[in-house]
């Protein structure tokens, strides 16, 4: 009576035992450790079937009846693991292949008892008695409850790693959308709702903060020419540095491409020294050279800010202005930074209102090409740089140097640049119906940057020469030496195509960029024209001989004629004569034309 | 081997009297030294920690309510055996804030790491604080850890009146919730007897947590306890008489080969019931009984067994008896001495009353016994 009794409460005793844990390792444990007291076991051991990966599985689930050594009390046996006891190892393989109870005695006289966990594992008890046939009886329905259990457990590891991994996706999504993929640092979207509780706090603390707008300067080139994964690392090294100044107070963020923003709050009265001094940081850690790949490089930045609440409470206003500072910054090459002011809105709405003018100076025929016509040292005209000319109805002629820039700013450029590619073909065109002296050859034009980025500039300058029924070699395209190194693969390819369809190409203002002779090489223009900064005065001042002299040769080492711009005095022509260029523009010769005068010239 | 090179014993009561034996066990030659005092001697805590601090010899023991030497009861006083090996002493200490079995793996998986696992130790004594409540997770987690079978014998240390203080003794002085495994020389024997039988029962233990029980059969644990004692029994309960009938009738949690694991009451409150031991919550209890003769009988089996297993070259045996059979016996506990001396073979046989005894079950596993006399030869 008393057996039974004891048998009962065992069974109740294992069964309550199962199912407090939901780990599955937990909640075995559990299990295990009562059996192992309540049945006075010497070793107590659980295998589970499992996938090929080795992660727990209902054995229905899989093709094949794999099992795995989970857990084991005491957890070794005379130093080893129990995984690797044999005596113990093969019991539970014959367990596994007879899927049955089945027991063996050992030789130290300890017994083995293996039990099947329906559908998931292996129990297998060692003792030093032998486990009575009803108690191994009434161990069968525990181990029908403990398979459930298994189940649940199963189950609820799944859940628990699917709402893992959806948590981890979420993180992942609330991180993207709050930071940049290239730089980690907080995206332009993050930014802008930081800066706007910035505000609201700015407001309620009655403290000031600033936005302040850092630009690299120069960056373009060194993307452009070393390539995106070079312009990236150093992108990730400046955001990493920047970061290093993150504070409480102080949030980085990317802005985009080269630009970067920072929110700083809580500022009292004496923020302009604070603001300076993290200013006088940033520009020290740009100060550090870049070194990528084993390459250093020196970059430098532009800094604009903007005070909140004091210039403005809204975001988009602070970025603006901040933006707008950074540009008037870059424009006078501070390095110190600039702080908004409102002459700087004003200084642009005017620009604005000049582009306004532009176009409709390009709509209302008031731009015009004049012609400065290039010699060669026997005093023949040999071609012409077109110039453009723009009569303001307001301001009257108003110079290239003002209206270039400000042209290059927008897009106002590309039509520019198209009308001028336009009207020289059609100027070009005329003159095809002259009799031209033998030794002219050609118009040049000058290309900007924005034009030369167009993916179908090639098209439109082909385009123009064939609507005006002119010879491609007739037409010569200018580029400077700036806006060939900014993107020198892409000029290579469309100078060397251009040059297969007939159409040669110049250097403009040789020696004020920075190329490297390696990629000059590669360049297949035909002319190198020899900057007017270095022209003027030339035959007094043996520097600047000494770089035209070294374009000189460098021209005729590459095989590329060479002409000088800007003479204008019999001086500068016999000096560069003797230093052996032979080709010349300039007031000496003829000043830029309106093209009927030109013709008369040429005549 | 003669592992037991000195004893030293006193019954005075006094530090000064303590420190002369000390000094004396200094001297004489032994490189380890097992002290054990009584709870009842007037001790100052902070001088007798400086006193063990500043022993140049390797010590452990602790403070015990009662000891024993020879066939002779020691109320008060002290006892020092001195061995000419230096033992090897760990210290657990602090347990009492390894609340979970994470907590305590990480500690003994550390310490037997830095033990490198006791390789080519397999004989301990193991003294602890008896206040301890999470002592059979240590024990159960410490069996779990290690990675060969061990041959162990233990004591709970402590006073009658089941009030914490410092009452282990190591090189580092006076501790409290700290356990010490010191390593023996030689294969350690050991025979267990209890002699309570089946009085009342079975119950279902329906609600318990560690030592605590709440109910028995659904009802409150004390009630049912009470009732059963006193339906059966001329004993009747009130306000002030709970332990002495009580220290009458232990629990049994009866295993799968029919043999009892006693566990002792040591309080009633709030309708449950506090255990000198863990009481699984859904096991089957039973209210155990005994008498005079019956305790010394199974003390006396158990004697037999511990000497009769020991090797010939064994020289020291310590008892671990529990002090409730004092109190149950009384007068009459100095037979069971008496017994236990007239089976032992060895020059040196010392003991100390203790509050819960440490011993192998039959299975091997470490188990924390109650009521129980735990007889090891070494």
């Amino acid at each position: 009576m008393n057996k039974a009794l004891f048998i009962i409460s065992l069974q109740h005793e294992l069964a309550m035992a199962i199912g407090n844990k939901l780990d599955l390792k937990a909640m075995l444990k559990v299990f295990l450790k009562v059996c192992f007291s309540r049945l006075n076991l010497t070793s107590a051991h659980i295998y589970v079937h499992c996938d090929h990966s080795g992660m727990p599985r209902k054995l229905a689930a899989l093709e094949s009846k794999n099992y795995q050594h989970l857990l084991s009390i005491p957890k070794n046996k005379i130093g080893q693991p129990w995984q690797q006891n044999s005596v113990l190892s093969n019991f539970a393989e014959q367990l596994n292949h007879a899927q049955q109870n089945i027991s063996f005695r050992c030789k130290n006289d300890h017994f083995l008892f293996g039990f099947i966990i329906p559908d998931h594992g292996l129990l297998v008890f060692e003792t030093h008695y032998a486990l009575a046939d009803e108690v191994q009886k009434a161990l069968l329905p525990i181990l029908q409850k403990l398979a459930t259990s298994c189940y649940t457990s199963l189950v609820h590891d799944s859940l628990v790693k699917e709402v893992h991994s959806r948590q981890l996706i979420e993180e992942k999504v609330a991180y993207q959308a709050q930071h940049d993929g290239l730089t980690g640092l907080f995206n332009r979207q993050h930014i802008n709702h930081l800066l706007t509780n910035a505000i609201e706090d700015a407001h309620s603390s009655k403290h000031i903060g600033t936005i302040i707008f850092i630009d690299l300067n120069r960056f373009k080139p060194i993307n452009d020419a070393m390539g995106h994964t070079v312009g990236d690392k150093i992108l990730l090294t400046l955001a990493n540095r920047l970061h290093s100044l993150s504070s409480d107070h102080i949030d980085v963020g990317r802005f985009g491409g080269d630009e970067f923003i920072m929110v700083v709050k809580n500022l009292n009265f004496g923020y302009q020294d604070a603001i300076s001094q993290l200013i006088s940081q940033i520009n020290e850690l740009l100060a550090i050279p870049f070194v990528i790949d084993a390459n250093s490089y020196k970059l430098s930045c532009s800094i604009g800010y903007a005070l909140f609440p004091l210039q403005s409470s809204t975001v988009n206003n602070l970025i603006k202005f901040a933006d707008i500072a950074m540009y008037e910054a870059k424009r006078a090459k501070s390095k110190q930074g600039k702080q908004y002011q409102p002459a700087m809105s004003e200084k642009i709405k005017r620009r604005l209102a000049y582009v306004d003018d532009m176009k409709r100076g390009l709509e209302h025929g008031d731009f015009k090409l004049y012609y400065q016509a290039q010699y060669n040292h026997y005093g023949d005209i040999i071609g012409a740089e077109a110039l453009l000319r723009w009569q303001h109805p307001v301001h009257g002629m108003e110079s290239p140097g003002v209206y270039i820039p400000i042209a290059e700013e927008s897009d106002l450029i590309l039509a520019i640049g198209q009308w001028v590619l336009e009207q020289a073909c059609r100027d070009i065109n005329k003159l095809e119906q002259l009799t031209l002296p033998e030794s002219f050859k050609k118009i040049a034009i000058n290309v900007s940057a924005k034009q030369l980025n167009q993916h179908d500039f090639q098209e439109r300058v082909l385009h123009a020469i064939k609507q005006n029924n002119i010879p491609a070699e007739r037409l010569a395209l200018e580029l400077t030496e700036n806006l060939l190194v900014e993107n020198i693969e892409d000029s290579i390819k469309l100078i060397a195509s251009l040059k297969a369809n007939a159409i040669d190409c110049s250097i403009d203002d040789f020696g004020t960029g920075y190329s490297s002779l390696t990629y000059l090489k590669r360049i297949p223009a035909s002319v190198l024209k020899i900057d007017r900064s270095f022209v003027a005065n030339i035959e007094q001042c043996n520097e600047s001989a000494a770089i035209a002299s070294m374009i000189i040769s460098l021209g005729k080492t590459l095989k590329m004629n060479i002409l000088a711009e800007g003479v204008e005095t019999a001086e500068e022509l016999n000096c560069l004569k003797v230093l052996g260029c032979y080709q010349y523009q300039g007031y000496y010769f003829s000043e830029p034309l309106p093209f009927d005068e030109f013709i008369q010239l040429l005549n | 081997m003669n592992t037991g090179l000195f004893t030293w014993h006193t019954h005075s009561d006094t530090l000064c009297d303590f420190k002369h034996g000390l000094t004396i066990a200094q001297n004489s030659g032994a490189k380890s030294l097992l002290v054990l005092t009584c709870s009842q001697n007037h001790y100052p805590e902070d001088k007798l920690s400086s006193l063990l601090s500043a022993c140049p010899l390797t010590i452990f023991g602790g403070i015990y309510p009662m000891l024993t030497l020879q066939n002779t009861l020691l109320k008060q006083g002290a006892l020092i055996i001195g061995f000419n090996e230096t033992f090897d002493v760990t210290v657990f200490s602090q347990l009492h804030q390894l609340s979970n079995e994470d907590k305590l793996e990480d500690v003994i998986t550390t310490t037997l790491e830095q033990k490198k696992n006791y390789c080519g130790h397999d004989n301990f004594l193991m003294f602890y604080d008896s206040l301890l409540n999470n002592i059979e997770d240590f024990i159960d987690c410490l069996f779990e850890c290690l990675d060969h079978e061990i041959n162990i014998a233990g004591g709970g240390a402590g006073s009658l009146d089941l009030i914490q203080r410092p009452c282990i003794f190591t090189n580092q002085g006076l501790h409290s919730n700290a356990a010490l495994l010191v390593t023996l020389p030689s294969k350690l024997s050991t025979g267990v007897g209890h002699g309570w039988r089946i009085f009342q029962g079975p119950f279902l233990v329906s609600d318990a947590h560690g030592q605590t029980v709440q109910s028995l059969n659904y009802q409150p644990a004390q009630e049912v306890y009470c009732q059963a004692i006193e339906s059966a029994s001329e004993h009747r309960f009130n306000n002030d008489n709970f332990f002495d009938i009580a220290k009458n009738f232990p629990l049994g949690i009866e295993d799968i080969n029919d043999n009892l694991i006693v566990r002792e009451p040591i309080s009633a409150d709030n309708n449950h019931l506090q255990w000198l031991g863990n009481i699984p919550i859904n096991s089957m209890v039973y209210l155990l009984e005994s008498d005079t003769e019956t305790l010394i009988s199974s003390a006396e089996q158990a004697a037999i067994t511990a000497f009769s297993t020991a090797s010939e070259i064994t020289s020291t045996s310590m008892i671990f008896d529990c002090i409730s059979r004092v109190l149950y016996m009384e007068d009459k506990f100095e037979q069971e001495l008496d017994v236990i001396a007239k089976h032992c073979p060895t020059p040196i046989l010392f003991g100390v009353l203790s509050l819960g005894e440490i011993a192998n079950s039959a299975s091997g596993a470490i188990c924390l016994l109650n009521k129980s006399t735990v007889i090891s030869s070494w």
